[in-house]
C-alpha cells in the first residue's frame, strides 16, 4: 500500500501546487473537497454544467500525481460485462477448434485428472477500464474517471456500487481480484437524472461553479499561451457579456477555450488590435451550439460585445462593466 | 442541552474536567469533541428539516472530514461539510442558510473551553468543578479613596467621593485604565474609556427567568392600541351592546358590557448601555441573555448597544437565536467605553429615525451617569419622549435602598420616563412586570414610588 499511503501522507498547499503546476485553475474549495476525497478514500462525485471542467479535473489529478488514467465512458445500456471484463470469445473458439485449449477433462476410469490448458485463462481475458483500474501495478494508485455516470442506467448504478465498496470482484472461473491500492475515483454528473442515494452516500460532493471573470482570464492564459494576454481579457469579457443573455445553451469554460484558440489560429497571420464584430460574427459558432442561439445574435448585440471588449482592452478588470 | 454524549463519561469525572491536576490549564479536549460532534449532528439534522436528504451516516463522514481538515478555517470547513452532507446542487441553498449559525455556534463553544482553560481573572463563567468565586461580604465596599489622577485624562464629573457603593460579585474591579490588577483596584469612568472586546458567553435563563422576561415584554405591550374586544371588566363601555342588552329589559340599560383594549405584542426600541460602569455593575453574560431574550419576545425589537458610539445589532440577535454573544461580537465587536447617552440618542435621530414611533415603547438600560453634553441629552430625551409610545428606563444602580436619581444623566432624563426600574437581572424584570401589570404604564409605577430591592436579594 505504499502508493496510496503517499498520497495520503499530501497536504492541501502540495495537492493545490501540484494542480497548478498542470495548469487547472481551482478555487479553494475544488482543492478542498480533492483533498478530503484523497485523505478519506472516497469517490469524489462531481457535478456541474456541461463545459465546466468536470472531467478535465480528473484528467488533471491524473497528471498531477503522475498516475495512470483509467476512463469508464457510461451511456445507456452499458453493461457490467463492458465495464468490468469480457472474455475473447471468438478466439477461445478457435483454440478450442484447434485442439489446443481444451475445457479441462473430466476424471477417466483411473481417478487422475487430466490437466488440460484451459480456455478460460488470462491470455483470453479482455480486461475493461474497472478491472484494469483494479489491477493496476505501480508506484502511485491509478485516477479511474467514470464519466456521466448519469447515462448509465440504475442496474449499472447498483453493480458499480459494489465495486466501489470494496474494490475486489470476483471472476467465476479466476478467482478473487482485489486492489492493492484502491484507485482514485472520480465520478462526473451531467445531471441529466438524479442519481441513487446510495451512490451519493458513498461518495464525496462537488459542486463545480462556472469560474469568475478572473478565474477564467487565468484559465485562457494558461491553456492558450499563444493568444495575446490582452485578447484574452477582450476574449473573456465578450464571454461575460454572452453569458448574460438567455440562451438555450450559454457558453461555458470549455467554449471558451475553444473560442481563444481560434482567435489565435486566425491572427497568426494579421492578428492586431482589439476584437471586431466581424471576428466575432464569423467564429460564433465556437461559442453558440444551438441555431436558434446563433440567429439571435444581431447588430446590436455583436455593438456591445464590442464595447465590452474594448473595456477590457482599456485596462479596467474583465469584471467592470460601463453602465 | 444535557443530551447523552454531551455528559462527561465517568472516566472524564473521575480525572476531573480538565483531566489533570487542578491548577494546570489545559483545554478540555473531551468537551472539545462532544461538541463539534454535537454541533455537527445538530446540522445534519437542521438540514434534514429544511428538506435536504441527508442520509444517516453523513454525519460519520461529516465529522471524519472536519478531523482532516481542521476547524480554524470557515471556508476550509464549509468546503468538507457541503462535500458529506449535501447531495444535489438544489442543496446548497439550504445549506447556506444554515451554515453561519453553525459556524457562530461551533466557534463560540470552543472558545469558551478555550477561555475556560486560560482560566479568567474576574470569576465570570465559572465552570463547575473549578473552584467558584467567593463572593464578597455584601456590606464591604470597593476601598473609598480619591481615585489617582491620571495623566491626560479629566477628573470623574461625578464628584470626588462615590455616591453609591455597590458590590458587584466580581472578585476584582476591572479597570478601564488599570490602575492595578491587585485587589482595591478602583474603575475611573472617564469619558473616552477604554474598550475591550466582547468576550463572554450568553448565560442561559432558566425557565422561570425566561418567563420574567417574557412577563415584563407583555406589561409592555399592554400599551393602548387601537383595537378593543368585549371583556367583562374594562375601561370604556361599549354603547352598542349596551343598547342591544337594553332591549331585554324594556328600553332601559341596566347591564353596561365594556370593552378593554385588546393586547398587541410589543414593538420595542431597545437601547443597551455597554459602558464600562453598566457592565461593572450587571453580570455581563445575564445582560446578553436577557438582551436577546428580550428581542425574541418582543414582536418586533431593533436592539441599539451604545457607549460613546452607537451600533445596531438587531440583525446580527435575529440571525444568532443560540449564541447571541457571539453575533454581538461579530456585529459590535468591543465595547466597554465612556458613557454618552445624549450623543447616543441624536444618532438614533439621524440614522434610525423609524425605529422609534408612536407605536413603540423605548427600553434603555443604562445607569444615567452621564459625562456628555447635557443639552444634546435633554434635547434627545425630549425628541424620545414626542415620538415614541412609551419610554421605560432599567437602572442598575437603581436596586439599591438609598438611591436617589440625582447623577446629572438621569436627573435630566427623570421627568421625560414613564417608569424607572432597578435591573440587574430577570427577576427585577418580574417585578416591574407586576408594578405595570397592576398600574398600568401611565399609573405610578417604578422609582420613586416603589423603592429598588435590597442588594443582595436574588442576586443572578
Amino acid at each position: 500500500m505504499g502508493g496510496a499511503e503517499w498520497l495520503r501522507g499530501l497536504s492541501e498547499t502540495d495537492l493545490a501546487a501540484r494542480l497548478d503546476e498542470v495548469d487547472y485553475v481551482a478555487e479553494e474549495n475544488v482543492v478542498t473537497t480533492v483533498y478530503l476525497a484523497v485523505q478519506l478514500g472516497r469517490p469524489l462525485l462531481i457535478e456541474g454544467a456541461p463545459g465546466s471542467g468536470k472531467t478535465e479535473l480528473g484528467k488533471a489529478l491524473a497528471a498531477a500525481f503522475d498516475a495512470e488514467l483509467i476512463r469508464l465512458q457510461c451511456y445507456e445500456g452499458l453493461t457490467a460485462e463492458n465495464a468490468l471484463y469480457e472474455w475473447n470469445y471468438t478466439k477461445q473458439l478457435l483454440a478450442v477448434q484447434d485442439g489446443s485449449g481444451t475445457v479441462p477433462a473430466a476424471e477417466d476410469g483411473a481417478g487422475t485428472e487430466v490437466e488440460g490448458s484451459s480456455v478460460f485463462d488470462e491470455s483470453f481475458l479482455l480486461e475493461r477500464p474497472l478491472l484494469r483500474a483494479l489491477r493496476a501495478e505501480g508506484s502511485t494508485p491509478p485516477v479511474l474517471l467514470i464519466d456521466e455516470i448519469d447515462r448509465a442506467d440504475a442496474a449499472f448504478e447498483a453493480f458499480l456500487l459494489e465495486v466501489l465498496a470494496d474494490f475486489q470482484v470476483t471472476i467465476p472461473e479466476l478467482g478473487t481480484v482485489r486492489a492493492n491500492q484502491p484507485p482514485v475515483v472520480v465520478l462526473t454528473s451531467n445531471r441529466t437524472r438524479g442519481l441513487s442515494d446510495a451512490l451519493k452516500r458513498r461518495c464525496l460532493y462537488l459542486h463545480l461553479e462556472p469560474p469568475s471573470v478572473e478565474k477564467e482570464h487565468e484559465i485562457v492564459r494558461r491553456k492558450v499561451p499563444e493568444l495575446d494576454a490582452a485578447i484574452a481579457a477582450e476574449v473573456c469579457a465578450v464571454v461575460a457579456e454572452l453569458r448574460e443573455e438567455t440562451f438555450l445553451k450559454p457558453p461555458g469554460v470549455a467554449e471558451t477555450l475553444d473560442w481563444a484558440r481560434a482567435v489565435a489560429t486566425l491572427r497568426a497571420e494579421d492578428g492586431n488590435g482589439s476584437l471586431t464584430p466581424g471576428e466575432i460574427e464569423r467564429t460564433i459558432g465556437c461559442l453558440l451550439k444551438e441555431v436558434e442561439d446563433v440567429d439571435r445574435v444581431d447588430e446590436s448585440l455583436l455593438e456591445r460585445l464590442e464595447r465590452a471588449a474594448a473595456t477590457a482592452a482599456a485596462g479596467a478588470t474583465p469584471g467592470d462593466r460601463v453602465e | 442541552m444535557n443530551r447523552e454524549w454531551d455528559r462527561p463519561t465517568e472516566r472524564e469525572q473521575a480525572q476531573g474536567p480538565t483531566g489533570h491536576r487542578p491548577g494546570e490549564t489545559v483545554p478540555d479536549f473531551g468537551a472539545a469533541r462532544r461538541h463539534v460532534i454535537a454541533e455537527t449532528v445538530r446540522l445534519a439534522r437542521r438540514l434534514r428539516r429544511r428538506g435536504v436528504a441527508v442520509p444517516q451516516s453523513a454525519s460519520v463522514d461529516a465529522t471524519r472530514a472536519l478531523a482532516a481538515v481542521g476547524l480554524g478555517d470557515r471556508d476550509r470547513v464549509a468546503s468538507a461539510l457541503r462535500a458529506t452532507l449535501l447531495g444535489t446542487g438544489a442543496d446548497i441553498e439550504a445549506f447556506e442558510a444554515e451554515f453561519p449559525g453553525y459556524w457562530l455556534r461551533l466557534r463560540a463553544g470552543l472558545e469558551g473551553i478555550a477561555v475556560a482553560a486560560t482560566g479568567d481573572i474576574e470569576g465570570r463563567g465559572g465552570r463547575p468543578g473549578t473552584e467558584p468565586p467567593t463572593d464578597p461580604e455584601p456590606d464591604q465596599a470597593l476601598d473609598v479613596t480619591d481615585p489617582p489622577a491620571q495623566e491626560g485624562e479629566a477628573a470623574p464629573q461625578t464628584g470626588t467621593r462615590p455616591d453609591i457603593m455597590l458590590s458587584t460579585g466580581q472578585r476584582e474591579a476591572t479597570a478601564s485604565t488599570p490602575t492595578g490588577r491587585a485587589e482595591g483596584a478602583i474603575r475611573r469612568y472617564s469619558p473616552d474609556g477604554r474598550r475591550e472586546a466582547i468576550d463572554v458567553t450568553a448565560g442561559r435563563l432558566t425557565t422561570r427567568e425566561r418567563r420574567q422576561v417574557e412577563r415584563f415584554v407583555a406589561a409592555l405591550a399592554g400599551l393602548p392600541g387601537r383595537r378593543d374586544r368585549t371583556a367583562a371588566h374594562g375601561r370604556r363601555i361599549d354603547l352598542a351592546r349596551t343598547v342591544r342588552a337594553s332591549l331585554e329589559t324594556g328600553g332601559t340599560p341596566i347591564a353596561l358590557p365594556k370593552r378593554t383594549p385588546r393586547r398587541s405584542e410589543l414593538r420595542c426600541c431597545l437601547l443597551v448601555d455597554v459602558s464600562g460602569s453598566v457592565l461593572d455593575a450587571i453580570d455581563r453574560s445575564t445582560l446578553v441573555a436577557v438582551v436577546a431574550a428580550l428581542g425574541r419576545a418582543a414582536r418586533r425589537a431593533r436592539t441599539f448597544l451604545f457607549d460613546s458610539e452607537l451600533r445596531e445589532v438587531t440583525a446580527a440577535l435575529d440571525g444568532a437565536r443560540d449564541e447571541p454573544a457571539a453575533a454581538l461580537r461579530a456585529a459590535a465587536g468591543s465595547w466597554g467605553g465612556g458613557t454618552r447617552i445624549g450623543h447616543a440618542f441624536s444618532a438614533i435621530r439621524e440614522r434610525a429615525p423609524t425605529a422609534v414611533d408612536r407605536r413603540t415603547v423605548v427600553v434603555i438600560v443604562s445607569d444615567g451617569l452621564d459625562v456628555g453634553d447635557e443639552e444634546t441629552l435633554r434635547a434627545g430625551i425630549a425628541w424620545l419622549r414626542r415620538r415614541a409610545g412609551a419610554i421605560v428606563w432599567l437602572n442598575p444602580l437603581a436596586v439599591a435602598p438609598a438611591y436617589e436619581p440625582t447623577a446629572a444623566g438621569m436627573s435630566t432624563c427623570l421627568p421625560y420616563l414613564d417608569g424607572l426600574f432597578g435591573f440587574v437581572g430577570p427577576a427585577d424584570l418580574g417585578a416591574a412586570a407586576d408594578q405595570i401589570d397592576r398600574l398600568g404604564l401611565d399609573g405610578p409605577v417604578g422609582l420613586p414610588y416603589h423603592g429598588g430591592r435590597a442588594p443582595g436579594e436574588g442576586r443572578p
